[in-house]
């Protein structure tokens, strides 16, 4: 009999288990090949362990092999986590927090007899607001004789674009989308300046082992230069010590003050919270995409209202800012993203199939889009049936923003473009917008000429 | 990446580079900790006296 599922097509590369949807769940299947690493990672306490210091996320066993293969040992459902990012959409902050995650859990592997066999960033996901290690079968037995399997694969994904924002003090993280696999370390050595290779612990693990890795390797048998457990814990340390002295200095842009200025332009930002709080609080929806989030003034009222929140904009700042409010604060249901909507992520690796698109992860029930279409059609040149068939294509409820031609910000956007305003108008909005979305509600903000849409999409999109 | 590099495993191809690392942390390491317990073995002298009256 053939049993149905799904595979996930971001799961392929391991074959010691995977995972699939099954009548819309998602579980985790383990294979016959990996039975004795995870029969110890159960029954030696480490699964607990991580569980309880909140570094890795649970799962309950299920009875049963759900995928009728030859090859399972066990099945699991791991706890969902409703929004999938990775981490070329992820701020300084996160990815430093995600690195440090991956090294304690590697960590306190050590303690139990077990070993972290895998680094990569897409192993860590955002989860009751803070990065949590998702691959429960990246743990192995651990030989003291080996050195660490993973250490190559951790400064690539995690050390190399730390050190690059730390040294240069840019928002690097979108090379993550060009290197698949992390950023090579050759390059990574010729990118930072020449104060990094004073720093011990960036020389040893960049420039030493990116000039090492270039020569070619001569035979090192295990048993002449066998490793120790104490090196792999001064490895660790050491790495852990330079990702914690990593810093990023935000260099204030102009989104950085957009909230204390849209203050000072009377009660047009009072006025706007009223309106979007009002009808949120009819509508009924269960995840929100806010665009242009800046620091999430407006995500915090849909957080209030639904379960979770999907918060992005395309300055890193804003979006690291918002991230650590997120963290201190324990907000559990926003997820902060760097995304520019000009172009936002797409999909990528095997088939372009292993990591979704933004606008595939990113289905929801409401979106918001507030003080974003001038941007977009003005700033970016974006036609308006452009920025409709994007939310058509995301989102059921839809609250918009209109800037009319005459706003401040308008004409400056404009100042070298005035071409673009013969199309700018509020009746060619509505018109792109006319064949996707219906308008249910339109309410001015207090006299500020702008005017905010709500928006119900002809036949609903399918979420997440 | 030099084309030798794609016939290799990651993990094995770092395995030199691991070792090599880990013994100059090792002294890094060993250094660091002369240093910490000679500042503590003074710090507790000094820092003794400061607290007397």
């Amino acid at each position: 009999m053939v049993v149905q599922f799904d595979q996930h097509s971001s799961s392929l590369r391991d074959p010691s288990g995977f995972l699939f949807y099954k009548d819309g769940v998602l579980y985790r299947q383990v294979n016959k090949s990996f039975q004795k690493d995870f029969d110890q990672f159960i029954n030696g306490g480490l699964y607990q362990h991580l569980v309880g210091r909140k570094l890795l996320i649970a799962h309950e066993p299920i009875p049963g092999n759900l995928t009728g293969s030859p090859q399972w040992h066990a099945t699991l459902r791991p706890e969902p986590i409703p929004f999938i990012s990775y981490p070329y959409e992820w701020c300084f902050d996160m990815l430093k927090d995600a690195a440090l995650v991956t090294l304690q859990a590697a960590r306190e592997a050590i303690s139990f007899g077990m070993i972290l066999r895998d680094a990569t960033a897409y192993n860590i996901q955002l989860h009751h607001s803070r990065p949590t290690f998702i691959d429960t079968l990246s743990f192995e037995h651990y030989d003291e004789s080996k050195s660490w399997v993973a250490y190559r694969q951790f400064c690539q994904h995690f050390f190399a674009p730390l050190a690059l924002m730390h040294y240069l003090n840019k928002p690097l993280q979108g090379l993550l989308l060009s290197y698949f696999e992390g950023i090579p370390l050759d390059i990574t050595s010729e990118m930072l300046p020449f104060k990094s290779k004073l720093n011990l612990h960036t020389y040893l693990h960049v420039h030493l082992q990116a000039s090492l890795s270039q020569k070619q390797p001569t035979r090192v048998k295990d048993q002449e230069q066998p490793f120790t457990s104490k090196k792999m814990l001064n490895l660790l340390e050491s790495l852990e010590h330079a990702v914690s002295s990593f810093s990023f200095k935000e260099i204030p842009t102009v989104w950085s003050t957009y909230y204390p200025e849209a203050e000072n332009r009377g009660n047009y930002l009072s006025s706007k919270r009223q309106i979007v709080d009002d009808w949120l609080h009819r509508l009924n929806f269960e995840s929100v995409l806010d665009v242009g989030a800046n620091e999430g003034e407006f995500t915090s009222i849909a957080a209030a209202n639904s379960d979770y929140v999907i918060s992005a904009d395309q300055d890193h700042a804003s979006i690291n800012k918002l991230y650590n409010k997120v963290k201190q604060q324990g907000l559990t249901n926003i997820y902060p993203v760097i995304i520019d909507f000009a172009n936002p992520s797409p999909s990528i690796g095997v088939n372009n199939e292993e990591r979704a698109s933004f606008l595939n992860r990113a289905k929801v029930d409401l979106a918001l889009a507030l003080a974003l279409v001038h941007h977009l059609a003005l700033g970016k040149n974006i036609p308006f049936s452009r920025i409709a068939s994007m939310f058509f294509s995301v989102t059921n409820y839809l609250v918009i923003e209109f800037v009319p031609p005459y706003d401040e910000k308008v004409v400056l956007l404009t100042e070298h473009k005035k071409q673009l305003l013969a199309t700018y108008t509020e009746e060619h909005f509505l018109q792109a917008f006319d064949p996707y979305f219906t308008i249910l509600e339109r309410h001015a903000i207090s006299n500020s000429g702008r005017t905010l849409f709500l928006m119900k999409r002809l036949g609903s999109v399918q979420t997440n | 990446m030099h084309s030798f590099l794609l016939y290799i495993d990651p993990g094995s191809g770092s395995y030199l580079v691991q070792v090599i690392v880990a013994g100059v942390l090792g002294i890094a390491f060993f250094f660091k900790n002369i240093v910490f317990t000679v500042k503590h073995f003074f710090q507790r002298i000094f820092g003794n006296k400061s607290k007397l009256p």
